[in-house]
């Protein structure tokens, strides 16, 4: 082994696989992932598409993250909702994002929707499953507006409207039951807003806030919350503690120094034409 | 005493705890096309059909999913098994044959598309979980129709089903089919089989797609679920 | 069992007004056996930056120095100081990259901006973080600890407020955890100073 370890160059790693294993049949359970839970939905209208997710991540009973970001960035045009465990739908959906990017500057043209769905696809595909990452992509392009749903499997299906995550029978029901084509923007996102909230009150994992995001060929729309469904229970008095409520050991203080103070004027910006 | 937690020793039962912790929720699993699709050889050409349920575990995932894919532009085929494996599939021997009919200059026979299949669902046999009918149209030998069952075997038959759905019809196949049936009597024939197998399979459901590929090209058809015949009811 | 109950351990971070704070116990045991109670959770990586890595105590150590190798090559490549942004997404891609074979750790950043802008920041074992507005909690008295730290924590709390609210915190959060607490050693970062306090508590 040499002595200064290596930088990363990229895709897994597997050094720790053996002894986890190892661990695993001592009798010692591999502790659980950050999972979304979530209800996640994606509905076209006329002139675009709608995605609308809550905001709850849970690691086992816990929530984990009341305010969780399920609305990832894909590129300008294009934005995908996240089910499953958290970090895979976080970092496929950047890695894809990042290709995306090199995609467009390679070929100078907006990148269509189908591209994002392919390179997901074949991702999940490879990964055969164990990336648990259920996503809904959407996104707007040359050819209109765009909705699919991939499985962690790797399948995808195209669809008018879809729901993904644990509360998605509950969102499903309320788009099976008032869904129909060619409705206004405001008319979709008064029906993503019912579904997605059918399931944070339906579904123990979904919860919190309603976020939405609206694709057309305008431009895009975050709403980041769209709704505060629900708020914490407002608290009357106070439990902040005067100081010397703790009783200290030591104290040791260090002072901070300005190290130093560079001062740079960018007068143009960054040349990245070539 | 001992109180540690090994095992063995525990009279706990760890196996189960593990077990609960393992299960998949439904909207994790994998995508399964449960599915019924025919394909059907008639004098000039091939008709072939599938019914349109995608199903994970119990629950519908897709009402109107498409199983008749095109393949290239005179072959068609239809698929079953996970969802994720026969559309990953697809999408390569779709490229693969883009290729070579570039290079050939005129159309692939129908054969050919087929034993692309065979071969893919062949070698990696033990990981694919995919049923797939091959059919199309060339000049050479006409209307054909090819099954790629399970294990990756190819086999050239003029009437075929498939998938979870298949074995509820070929009662019906056997008694019903006769050779060089016109246009219209093949397509009846096929639409018939996959509503019987419909109504019979939970697995399968929603409306029928059929794609009619001959000498002149492809013509897809829809039949919705209020249109389908009904058995039932005689 | 989890593994992530082998050594126990907690660490909670708290975001006030122009400051944050960062709490850990000082308990290293195997099981409820205890081996050592000085082994601190929760180091410092920059100036005004703190990681906190309760867990697994050999992938405490293993993470805390392939971090600090990741970050010193950071720091002569860029040849400037890493905000606390990027250190929470390079303690990340460290973790994704072990997606299939993970350590067993659960990270907390904390720490102030250039600007002086508080961060905290929490995520799982294989790098999905959070990054909150009120409080990060990791460890084997996690659930006791943000009921605790959930009913303490309120908006703007200047430095000693905090303190007490951090310290109250993890001092009863220990309390009802068998494999945490025996001493804890608490880091308040301003502007222009950090203090670092020990607290007397319970040892059993």
């Amino acid at each position: 082994m040499a002595l200064l370890p290596d930088l990363p160059k990229g895709g897994f790693v597997f050094e720790n696989f053996q002894r986890n294993e190892f661990l695993k049949a001592k009798g010692f359970r591999a502790p659980k992932a950050t999972k979304t839970g979530t209800t996640i939905v994606g509905c076209l209208v006329k002139d675009g598409v709608i995605l609308g997710a809550d905001t709850r991540a849970t690691s086992g009973s816990v929530i984990a993250d009341k305010y969780s970001d399920k609305i990832h960035y894909m590129a300008k045009n294009i934005y995908c909702c996240g089910a499953g465990t958290a970090a895979d739908t976080l970092y496929v959906t950047r890695m894809v994002s990042s290709n995306l990017e090199l995609h467009r500057l390679n070929t100078n043209r907006v990148v269509p929707v189908i591209c994002a769905l392919r390179m997901l696809k074949q991702h999940l595909f490879r990964y055969q499953g164990y990336v648990s990452a259920a996503l809904v992509l959407a996104g707007v392009d040359e050819d209109g507006a765009h909705l699919y749903s991939v499985t962690p499997h790797g399948s995808s299906d195209k669809l008018p409207f879809t729901t993904m995550g644990s509360g998605s029978l509950a969102a499903m029901a309320v788009f099976e039951t008032r869904w129909k084509p060619n409705m206004t923007i405001e008319e979709g996102k008064k029906l993503v807003r019912d579904s997605v909230a059918a399931g944070i009150f339906n579904d123990l994992g979904s919860g919190n806030n309603i976020d939405m995001c609206i694709i057309t060929r305008d431009g895009v729309d975050y709403m980041r919350p769209y709704e505060e469904a629900n708020l914490k229970g407002q608290r009357l008095n106070s439990y902040v503690f005067d100081k010397g409520a703790t009783p200290i050991l030591t104290v040791h203080t260090i002072p901070l120094e300005v190290e130093e103070v560079m001062v740079r004027h960018m007068d143009e910006t960054m040349d990245t034409s070539a | 005493m001992d109180v540690s937690f090994d095992r063995n020793q525990s009279s706990f039962d760890f196996n189960t705890v593990e077990a609960c912790d393992n299960v998949t929720p439904e909207w994790l699993e994998p995508d399964s096309t449960g599915t019924t699709i025919m394909a059907v050889e008639f004098a000039d050409g091939v008709v072939i059909g599938a019914d349109s349920r995608a199903t994970r575990g119990f629950y519908v995932s897709n009402r109107v999913s498409d199983k008749v894919n095109h393949v290239s532009d005179h072959i068609y085929c239809c698929r079953s098994g996970s969802a994720a494996d026969t559309q990953a599939i697809l999408d390569t021997i779709r490229y693969h044959l883009s290729f070579y009919e570039m290079e050939l200059g005129e159309p692939a026979l129908v054969k050919v598309a087929a034993n692309l299949f065979k071969e893919m669902c062949y070698t990696y046999r033990d990981q694919l979980t995919a049923g797939i009918i091959v059919a199309g149209w060339d000049k050479r030998y006409g209307g054909q129709v090819y099954s790629i069952p399970l294990g990756g075997m190819m086999v050239r038959q003029s009437a075929i089903a498939g998938g979870s759905g298949g074995t509820y019809i070929y009662g019906y196949i056997d008694k019903f089919y006769k050779p060089r049936m016109t246009r219209e009597e093949c397509i009846k024939f096929v639409i018939e089989g996959i509503s019987l197998a419909m109504e019979r399979d939970a697995s399968s459901g929603g409306v029928i797609r059929v794609a009619i590929i001959d000498k002149e090209g492809v013509e897809k058809k829809i039949i919705a679920g209020g249109d389908l015949p009904k058995f039932h009811e005689k | 069992m989890s593994i992530m109950n082998y050594n126990g351990g907690v660490v909670i971070a708290m975001k006030g007004k122009d400051c944050v704070a960062i709490a850990t116990d000082t308990r290293l045991g195997v099981r409820s056996l205890t081996l050592t109670t000085d082994f601190p959770k929760v180091f410092q990586m920059g100036p005004t930056l703190f990681l906190g890595l309760p867990g697994l105590a050999t992938d405490t150590m293993t993470v805390y120095q392939r971090l600090r190798f990741r970050l010193n090559m950071y720091e002569l490549r860029e040849n400037k100081r890493v905000r606390p942004q990027v250190f929470t997404s390079m303690v990340s891609n460290l973790l994704y990259e072990r997606r299939f074979g993970p350590y067993f750790v659960e990270p907390v950043v904390a720490g102030l901006d250039k600007d002086g802008t508080p961060y905290i920041a929490s995520m799982d074992l294989i790098g999905s973080y959070q990054e909150p507005e009120d409080i990060c909690v990791a460890g084997t008295c996690s659930e006791q600890a943000y009921g605790m730290a959930e009913a303490l924590w309120e908006k703007d709390m200047d430095a000693d407020k905090l303190f007490e609210a951090i310290s109250q915190s993890l001092m009863n959060a220990c309390d009802r955890d068998a494999i945490s607490g025996q001493g804890a050693i608490v880091h308040i970062v301003e502007k222009n100073k950090i203090t670092t306090k020990t607290l007397k508590m319970r040892m059993d």
